[in-house]
């Protein structure tokens, strides 16, 4: 009990730790969950090249302003000057409409087309990529029906024959294609693993750096496990409020999608935060220093944000960097999260995941004894 | 003449400081030779080829077979098998083997016959936004391609009058011209990892001069002994900047459109910026540890709030001022625009001079804190 109590007041006392358990983690959730509050970006700016300044060029420059995707912003008189402006970050993508368009088109002589988006920008090319591909198949079609129409043909199978099939998409459980959604629940769970190793590492550290360790194991009957747990356990139960409040304001203050069992998240993100620090006792007892450990930490909690395939599908990974990709307890979080949060469905599909979740929590067993001496002899190289 | 020299000793000085700390030398080295590579390699498969995809198709005919087969072939989906009926299927999604559904209606081909549209339904995971994305590619090609060869079969009557295709349409991507996911994230990603080595070098070297009395401030008036700090780790970071802005780019074969010496003309102003913002840091470092817990985090708020993932015309403005405190934010985005969209120099002006501002501004706060950390330690001596 003393030792939960000093452990306590040493959190309490030092304003880095206020940082790293409250600042920090808030900070990140509020910003990912804010920055994208219109779940898609639209109103891309962009613009228009039409070298033809005829009635039908500008019809479909009027029909490209209409889109709600994109913001037309301006209308180039040339190549150059719209790339310029792509260069300039002004505009992520133009649509070219070619000189004689109107007179090629009713001569039968096929104009050309053709649309630029900048993928240096994923999302906002992606977005000016979609919106400039419906519209040219649009224009496309409408010239096919009303030249299909001047020859007599009924403009409803014309239509059909243009597109005889229509593949529709259906996001399952994020219908609207939301970044936020995508993001937020991977991404924050992601920062609070960071935080959480690095503030197991750093207060262990500290007993090393300031040569309380041997005090500390004096207090605990000379137990590495008595003298780790309660050192560990107020930070547990700070964290146990922090994650709580993260998975309200995810799930349900930001309405963000929960199709499963309030239980079985409520479950797993607690096992996540025991998971995080038992990954990170396990890492400190291999390295028991304080920079050294607190730099591993950093490393792995930084890769994880792309190693766990929050973004990028594990599958598509080259076979060492996949194997990694199971290495940190966010992956776990972020399969549970989307098996039952996302998907809905029975916690059969996510055993495995629980039971890794255990495994982390076990792992410092391994290692405890490491830390056992290296608080008993404490060394800091400055 | 004793500017000169407090110039030259307290950049002397500095330099053995870095020197003789593993943990500086950390972000300065291992950092630059480590963290890039790996980052790399995670992202370099580029592209999400082949979603495994389970079909049910109430139709069963000839057309719906086809249309099967056309999806496969594309290069973003790959059908793993048939399945009986929609929950069927949805066992499969649920057990991670397929992670999107293809329904094909019943009636399909008597409606292609007829002429009427039917609509086909693709169900997509939607745990992964790239994932659906392929997909979605997938869909759109095989139905555009579907509609044009039934077109050719026949088309009677309007082929004869119209022309194969009357209005040929062309896309092209610009920067990233293969859509790549490393090429699209990691020029980013180098310039904020340039940003946060000198950061954090910078502002644990300030815990150390605090916790080791064996380096005391430089002596000479403050402004040349910073000068000479500066300079210090400007020196220290040619190499590794060159490294991750030249040789990654190239060895991981990311967009490489800019003029290399303009790309170091206007990444100078950020490194001043940055290790300005470190020195400043300094003032509320207690240790020479604390910095882990405090900028690591920060990190990824960094990348967020650049614009690179989510545009800048997107955010609300509260977050923008934020994002304009931030060295990173205008090095990526002018960084990225030379790099990837070969901008020259003139054309990223305006983050240009936003970070020649931010490198005066935080030379500002830089001085005050450092004035006061020198009071400090003086008094304590």
């Amino acid at each position: 009990m003393k030792i939960f109590l000093r452990s306590l007041r040493l959190l309490a006392s030092r304003p880095i730790y206020w940082g790293a358990i409250f600042a920090v983690p808030l900070f990140i959730m509020l910003l990912l969950s804010s920055l994208m509050q219109n779940g898609i970006p639209s109103q891309v700016p962009s613009a228009v090249v039409d070298m033809d300044g005829s009635a039908m060029s500008r019809r479909l420059t009027n029909n490209l302003a209409s889109m709600q995707m994109i913001d037309m912003q301006n209308n180039f008189g040339s190549y150059s000057e719209a790339k310029d402006a792509v260069q300039r970050g002004e505009i992520f993508g133009f649509f070219l409409i070619p000189e004689h368009y109107q007179s090629d088109l009713l001569g039968g002589k096929a104009p050309v087309i053709s649309y630029y988006t900048n993928m240096s920008f994923y999302i906002s090319g992606t977005m000016t990529y979609k919106a400039f591909t419906t519209m040219a198949l649009m224009n496309k079609a409408g010239t096919v029906v009303s030249l299909a129409q001047s020859v007599g043909v009924d403009p409803g199978l014309a239509t059909a024959m243009i597109q005889p099939i229509a593949i529709q998409t259906r996001g399952i459980g994020n219908p609207g294609t939301s970044y936020a959604i995508y993001l937020a629940t991977s991404f924050v769970p992601c920062a609070i693993q960071l935080m959480i190793m690095l503030t197991v590492c750093f207060s262990m550290g500290q007993e090393i750096k300031r040569r309380t360790g041997p005090r500390l194991m004096a207090m605990a009957g000379d137990s590495p496990l008595r003298a780790v747990f309660l050192t560990i356990l107020p930070q547990t139960l700070i964290w146990f409020v922090i994650i709580m409040f993260m998975e309200s304001w995810l799930f349900r203050w930001q309405g963000y999608p929960m199709h499963g069992s309030w239980l079985w998240i409520t479950v797993s993100e607690l096992l996540f935060v025991l998971a995080c620090q038992g990954f990170a006792l396990f890492i400190f007892g291999l390295l028991p220093n304080l920079r050294l450990s607190l730099s591993a930490c950093s490393l792995l909690g930084m890769l994880s944000f792309s190693l766990a395939a929050l973004s990028f599908p594990e599958q598509s990974m080259y076979i060492p960097i996949r194997m990694l990709s199971f290495l940190t307890p966010i992956r776990y979080n972020f399969l549970i999260y989307s098996d039952i949060a996302l998907n809905g469905r029975e916690l059969f599909f996510s055993r495995w995941y629980f039971i890794m979740y255990i495994v982390y929590i076990l792992a410092p067993l391994l290692t405890i004894r490491r830390i056992g001496s290296a608080f008993r002899k404490p060394v800091y190289v400055p | 003449m004793k500017i000169f020299k407090a110039i030259i000793d307290s950049f002397a000085d500095e330099f053995r400081l870095v020197l003789s700390n593993v943990g500086v030398l950390l972000f300065l080295i291992g950092l630059p030779l480590a963290y890039p590579p790996i980052y790399s390699l995670i992202y370099n498969a580029e592209l999400v080829r082949d979603v495994p995809l389970v079909v049910v198709d109430h139709d069963r005919t000839a057309d719906s077979r086809k249309l099967v087969r056309q999806l496969d072939a594309t290069q973003e989906a790959h059908v793993i098998g048939y399945a009986a009926d929609l929950p069927e299927a949805r066992r499969a999604m649920d057990a991670r083997d397929c992670f999107g559904i293809l329904e094909i209606p019943a009636g399909f081909q008597r409606n292609q016959g007829r002429g009427q549209k039917s609509d086909v339904i693709l169900f997509a995971d939607m745990t992964l936004v790239i994932r659906y994305k392929s997909l979605l590619t997938a869909a759109t090609k095989v139905s555009s391609n579907f509609g044009s060869t039934l077109k050719t079969a026949d088309s009677g009557l309007i082929g004869t009058i119209m022309p194969e295709d009357p209005m040929p349409v062309i896309s092209a991507y610009l920067g990233d011209i293969t859509g790549g996911y490393d090429s699209f994230l990691m020029p980013g990603i180098l310039v904020l990892i340039v940003q946060q080595c000198v950061i954090m070098a910078v502002a644990m070297a300030g815990g150390i001069r605090r916790e080791n009395p064996r380096f005391r401030y430089p002596a000479g008036p403050l402004g040349a002994t910073l000068g000479g700090r500066t300079l210090c780790y400007l020196v220290w970071m040619i190499l590794p900047a060159i490294l991750m802005l030249y040789y990654i780019p190239l060895m991981f074969r990311f967009p490489q459109a800019a003029n290399m010496f303009q790309v170091f003309l206007f990444i100078l102003p950020m490194l001043i910026s940055a290790v300005m913002l470190g020195f400043s840091l300094q003032g509320f470092m207690s240790e020479s540890e604390s910095v882990f817990m405090i900028w690591v985090g920060l990190s990824i708020a960094c990348l967020y709030l650049s614009g690179l993932t989510w545009p800048r015309y997107a955010m609300p403005d509260a977050w923008k001022v934020v994002a304009d405190l931030i060295p990173s934010t205008f090095g990526i985005l002018g960084f990225v625009r030379m790099n990837s969209n070969g901008a020259d120099l003139a054309q990223v002006a305006n983050e240009y001079t936003a970070l020649w501002i931010q490198a005066a501004g935080y030379t500002l706060v830089a001085i005050a804190v450092q004035y006061h950390m020198r009071k400090k330690a003086l008094r304590r001596a």
